[in-house]
C-alpha cells in the first residue's frame, strides 16, 4: 500500500454516484501514476464529467461507495476550494475566469492579501507564467485574451496552488491547430515538473499523440485502462461505442421513396456548407458529438436560429423559412432537445400542451372553442397512449416518456411531412423508448420523413435508413447503417477519416 | 371535480384563497375595533380609491401573466393625466380623452418595442427597461406641464363626461365602477376565451416552447404592454376626474401598488398562470388594508413597511406552493 501511494498521485476505488433515477457511475476504479499524462475518453454521457466533479468536490460520491485517495490521503468530503488547496486543479471546458479583471488578479483571485497587494500579485503571476513559457502581460484584462491564452492563465492559476494533478476537461475543443501545439508543449513541461495530468478529450488523435495511459469509460463504468502502446485506435473506438445491441428496436421503415426535401449550402457561424437530401419514408440519422452541429442544423431548418442564404426545396419547390411558424406551415414538426426547457409549458394541462401548435384547428375568429381543443387533446392522448389521469392534468405530473408523447402528439395533430426529433428518448425508460421508435417509424411509413438526432449511437444505427456524420460543423460522411460498421461511423463523427463510407 | 370535505381539504382551500381569508379577517377586526369603518362615507371612499388602482392592476395582470413586468405605469399615468386635462379646453372632452388613451397605449407600445428590440427575455431585464421608461414618461409629464398642477376648475369647456366619471352614479353604482365592470368583462373574455389571450399565457409559461410551436410570442409581448399602457391611461383619467386636479407626479407609487395587488391576488410572477378576477381581489385587499390601517391609526410610513412585507410574503408563498 505504501509503495502504491508513492507511485500513484490519485487512486479511485469502486466509486459510485447515483442521481434520482440514474446510476451515473458504477464502481469506477482507476489509478493515475505520478508524472503521467492520463487520457480519459468516452462518449457523451459516459460519466467522465461526473467523475471529475466528484474529484473536485462539486458532487459527492454515494456515501457507502468506494474511496478516493489523493496523494496518499483518503478524501471523504471535499469542496472545490479544499481540493484546490490540496493540489488538485480542474480546468473546465468553459473557463472560469473573471473577464473584467487582469491576468494577475485572476491567477490570485481571492488571495490578494496573501500576495501583499498588487505588486506581489503581478510579480508572482509573472513567475508562474514564465514556468510555462507564456509571455502574456499580467496586467492585461482577461477579456482581451484568446481562448488559448485564457487556458494558460488557468494553468498558471493551477500552478499557483502548487497543484500535483491538473485535470483538463476537453481543453482542445476550441483551440486551433497551432494553439494545440502550444498546449501540448505546456503539458510536456508540466509533466517534466512532476505534475500529473488527466486529459479528457473526444479527439482520439490527441490521446494517441501525448497520453501515456488511456482509460475508456462507457455508461458510467470503466471499460478498460491500458498503456497507450498496448492500445489500437480500433480497439479504443470499439470499447467506447461497443454496447451490445439487443432487440430493443422495431424494424426500420421499409419503403424509402423519392426526394422529399433538399437542403443546399446551409451556413451559420457553426455550420459550414451543409447540403443533404431527405427522402420520403426514411429516417435520417445525424451522428456527431455534442457541439458538432447536429442541433444547429435542425434548428436552422426549423427557423429557430438565424441563417445565411441557404436553400430548402420541398418536393422540388423552394420554401422560405424565417421562423418556426413558417416551418410549421411548410409541414415541419419539431421535438426539441430539452423537453422541459424547450418543449413543454410545465404548469399547463396535457391538453393545452398538445393543442399549442394547432391554434387554427380550435379557434374561430380569434376565439377559442374549448370543446374542439378538448377533442384534440383527447384524440392525441389516446392515439399515443399517453398515461395521464385526465387531459386536464398538468403536464409536469407526467413521466418523461408520457411528456415526450405529448410533444409528439402536438405535432402529429398537424400531420407533419418532415418530423425533426432531437434526442427524443433522452431520460425515458426502455418501454416508452420502444413506443417512440414505433411512432417514428409510423410517421415515415405514412410518407413523411424523420430526421433523428441522438447521442445514443445504437439508437441511430438501428432506427435510421441513412446516417450523416458531422464533425465541427461539417458533414464528414454518409453511411448506410445496415452495411457500415459502428466503428466506421464513429470514426467519421470523430473527424478521423474523411467520409470513406460515402455511397 | 370531487370535493373532499376533509379537514385537510378545507385547510388547502383556505391556503389557496388566503387573499380572501386575509380580507375578511382584516375587515372583521376593523369593524369590531373601529365603528367608523362601516359608515357610508368610508365605503364610498373605498369605492373611489378602487377605480384607478384596479384599472392599472388589470393591465399589469396581463404583463405578469405574459412573464414580464411593467414599472412604467407610474410615468404613464402622470403623462396621460396632464396631457388629457390640458387638452380638454382646446379640443373638447371627447377628443382629449381619446388622445389620453392613445398616449397611454403608445407608451405601452413603445415599452414593448424596447423590450423586443433589446432582446430582453427575462423579467429582470424588462424591469429595468420599464423602470427607465417610467422616469422618461414622468420627465415628459413634468416638461409638458412645466411642473405645475393642472386644475379642472380652470377649464372652461364642457367637462360633463369627466365629471360624471368622477362623481356620477347610476343607481347604487358609481359610473367609474360601471366602467370597471365593462373593462373586467372584456379583459376576462380576452384572457380566457381568445387565441391572443392563450398566446399570452403560453408566452408567460414558456417563451421558448411557445416560439418553437409557432405561437406569436412577439405579438403577445406587444399586446401585453399596450394593454398595460392603455389600462393605465383609463386609470389616470378616472383618477384625475375624481380629484379634479392632475399633477405631473400623480402616478407615483401606482406601479408598486399594482404589482402588489396582482401578486397578492395570486397571479404568479413566474408568468403563465393568473387571472384578472384574482387581481380584483388583490386590489380589494390592498385598498381595504390601507383603509383599515388608516382607521386604526397606523402611520403611513409603517403602512409602506407592511405593504413591502406583504409583497415579499406573497411571493414567498407563491414560490413555496409552486414547487
Amino acid at each position: 500500500m505504501e509503495k502504491h501511494a508513492s507511485e500513484c498521485i490519485l487512486s479511485i476505488k469502486d466509486v459510485s454516484k447515483s442521481f434520482p433515477g440514474v446510476k451515473a457511475l458504477q464502481k469506477v476504479s482507476f489509478d493515475v501514476r505520478r508524472g503521467s499524462v492520463h487520457g480519459l475518453v468516452g462518449e457523451n454521457g459516459a460519466g467522465k464529467s461526473t467523475l471529475m466533479k466528484i474529484l473536485s468536490g462539486v458532487y459527492q460520491k454515494d456515501s457507502a461507495s468506494g474511496k478516493v485517495i489523493f496523494d496518499g490521503e483518503t478524501i471523504e468530503h471535499t469542496t472545490p476550494h479544499e481540493s484546490m488547496q490540496r493540489g488538485l486543479a480542474i480546468i473546465y471546458q468553459e473557463l472560469n475566469l473573471v473577464n473584467t479583471m487582469s491576468v494577475g488578479e485572476n491567477i490570485f483571485l481571492g488571495r490578494y492579501k496573501e500576495m501583499k497587494g498588487m505588486r506581489g500579485t503581478h510579480t508572482s503571476a509573472r513567475e508562474l507564467l514564465d514556468r510555462i513559457d507564456c509571455t502574456i502581460d499580467t496586467r492585461k484584462l482577461v477579456s482581451e485574451l484568446s481562448v488559448s491564452e485564457k487556458q494558460m492563465v488557468e494553468i498558471a492559476k493551477a500552478l499557483s496552488f502548487k497543484s500535483k494533478l491538473i485535470i483538463m476537461d476537453e481543453p482542445s475543443s476550441s483551440l486551433t491547430a497551432e494553439e494545440l501545439v502550444e498546449l501540448v508543449k505546456i503539458i510536456h513541461q508540466l509533466k517534466d515538473q512532476g505534475i500529473s495530468i488527466i486529459y479528457i478529450s473526444h479527439k482520439l488523435d490527441e490521446i494517441f499523440d501525448f497520453c501515456d495511459v488511456v482509460t475508456i469509460m462507457r455508461d458510467g463504468q470503466i471499460i478498460d485502462t491500458k498503456a497507450k502502446a498496448d492500445l489500437t485506435r480500433d480497439e479504443m473506438i470499439t470499447k467506447m461505442v461497443g454496447r451490445s445491441i439487443e432487440n430493443e428496436y422495431p424494424e426500420r421503415p421499409q419503403n424509402v421513396g423519392a426526394t422529399l426535401m433538399e437542403v443546399r449550402s446551409l451556413n451559420t457561424r457553426k455550420l459550414h456548407d451543409i447540403s443533404f437530401t431527405l427522402k420520403k419514408g426514411e429516417i435520417l440519422g445525424l451522428v456527431g458529438l455534442v457541439g458538432a452541429g447536429r442541433t444547429e442544423i435542425v434548428r436552422a431548418l426549423f427557423g429557430a436560429d438565424k441563417t445565411e442564404g441557404h436553400q430548402i426545396l420541398i418536393n422540388g419547390s423552394p420554401v422560405r423559412i424565417k421562423n418556426p411558424n413558417d416551418a410549421k406551415q411548410a409541414g415541419f414538426g419539431f421535438v426539441p432537445e430539452d423537453r422541459k426547457l424547450q418543449g413543454l409549458v410545465l404548469p399547463f394541462s396535457v391538453e393545452a400542451n398538445i393543442s399549442m401548435a394547432s391554434f387554427d384547428k380550435f379557434t374561430k375568429f380569434g376565439f377559442i372553442r374549448k370543446s374542439k381543443e378538448s377533442e384534440i387533446g383527447i384524440r392525441q392522448a389516446k392515439a399515443l397512449a399517453v398515461k395521464t389521469p385526465s387531459t386536464k392534468t398538468p403536464v409536469k405530473n407526467l413521466s418523461g416518456g408520457n411528456q415526450q408523447k405529448c410533444i409528439i402528439g402536438r405535432w402529429l395533430e398537424n400531420d407533419p411531412r418532415i418530423f425533426i426529433m432531437d434526442e427524443p428518448t433522452r431520460g425515458i425508460d426502455v418501454g416508452a423508448k420502444y413506443e417512440i421508435y414505433v411512432l417514428m417509424k409510423a410517421i415515415a411509413e405514412k410518407g413523411g420523413a424523420v430526421i433523428l438526432i441522438s447521442s445514443e449511437l445504437p439508437e441511430v444505427l438501428n432506427m435510421s435508413n441513412r446516417v450523416l456524420t458531422l464533425f465541427e460543423g461539417r458533414i464528414t460522411g454518409e453511411f448506410n447503417p445496415q452495411t457500415a460498421s459502428a466503428n466506421q461511423i464513429m470514426s467519421a463523427a470523430l473527424g478521423m477519416t474523411a467520409g470513406s463510407g460515402k455511397q | 371535480m370531487n370535493k373532499q370535505l376533509s379537514v385537510f381539504g378545507v385547510g388547502q382551500a383556505l391556503f389557496r384563497n388566503y387573499v380572501l381569508v386575509a380580507i375578511l379577517a382584516l375587515v372583521v377586526v376593523t369593524m369590531v375595533v373601529e365603528p367608523n369603518f362601516m359608515t357610508a362615507q368610508n365605503l364610498i371612499n373605498i369605492m373611489r380609491q378602487f377605480g384607478p388602482l384596479v384599472m392599472v392592476s388589470l393591465g399589469m395582470t396581463f404583463v405578469i401573466i405574459g412573464g414580464f413586468i411593467d414599472l412604467s405605469v407610474a410615468g404613464t399615468i402622470s403623462l396621460v393625466a396632464v396631457v388629457t386635462i390640458t387638452l380638454i379646453e382646446p379640443l373638447g372632452q371627447v377628443p382629449a380623452v381619446l388622445i389620453g388613451l392613445g398616449v397611454g397605449a403608445a407608451c405601452g407600445f413603445l415599452n414593448s418595442l424596447l423590450v423586443l428590440s433589446s432582446g430582453a427575455v427575462t423579467q429582470a431585464e424588462a424591469l429595468f427597461i420599464t423602470f427607465g421608461m417610467s422616469t422618461v414618461y414622468s420627465a415628459v409629464a413634468l416638461m409638458y406641464s412645466g411642473g405645475s398642477t393642472e386644475h379642472m376648475r380652470n377649464v372652461t369647456g364642457d367637462i360633463s363626461i369627466i365629471e360624471a366619471l368622477g362623481q356620477g352614479s347610476v343607481g347604487v353604482f358609481s359610473v367609474s365602477f360601471l366602467v370597471f365592470l365593462v373593462c373586467l368583462a372584456v379583459l376576462w373574455v380576452f384572457q380566457t376565451q381568445t387565441r391572443m389571450g392563450r398566446a399570452i399565457c403560453l408566452t408567460g409559461g414558456n417563451k421558448t416552447a411557445a416560439y418553437l410551436c409557432g405561437v406569436p410570442v412577439s405579438r403577445s409581448i406587444i399586446a401585453i404592454y399596450t394593454i398595460s399602457g392603455f389600462m393605465a391611461a383609463i386609470g389616470a383619467i378616472i383618477l384625475f376626474s375624481r380629484i379634479t386636479t392632475a399633477s405631473p407626479v400623480i402616478g407615483a407609487g401606482y406601479e408598486t401598488n399594482a404589482i402588489l395587488a396582482v401578486v397578492v391576488g395570486g397571479t404568479t410572477l413566474k408568468g403563465g398562470k393568473g387571472s384578472v378576477l384574482r387581481t380584483v381581489m388583490g386590489v380589494l385587499l390592498v385598498i381595504l388594508m390601507s383603509n383599515c390601517l388608516n382607521l386604526l391609526g397606523v402611520t403611513p410610513y409603517m403602512q409602506v413597511v407592511l405593504k413591502g412585507a406583504i409583497l415579499v410574503l406573497a411571493i414567498w408563498l407563491d414560490n413555496r406552493t409552486q414547487l
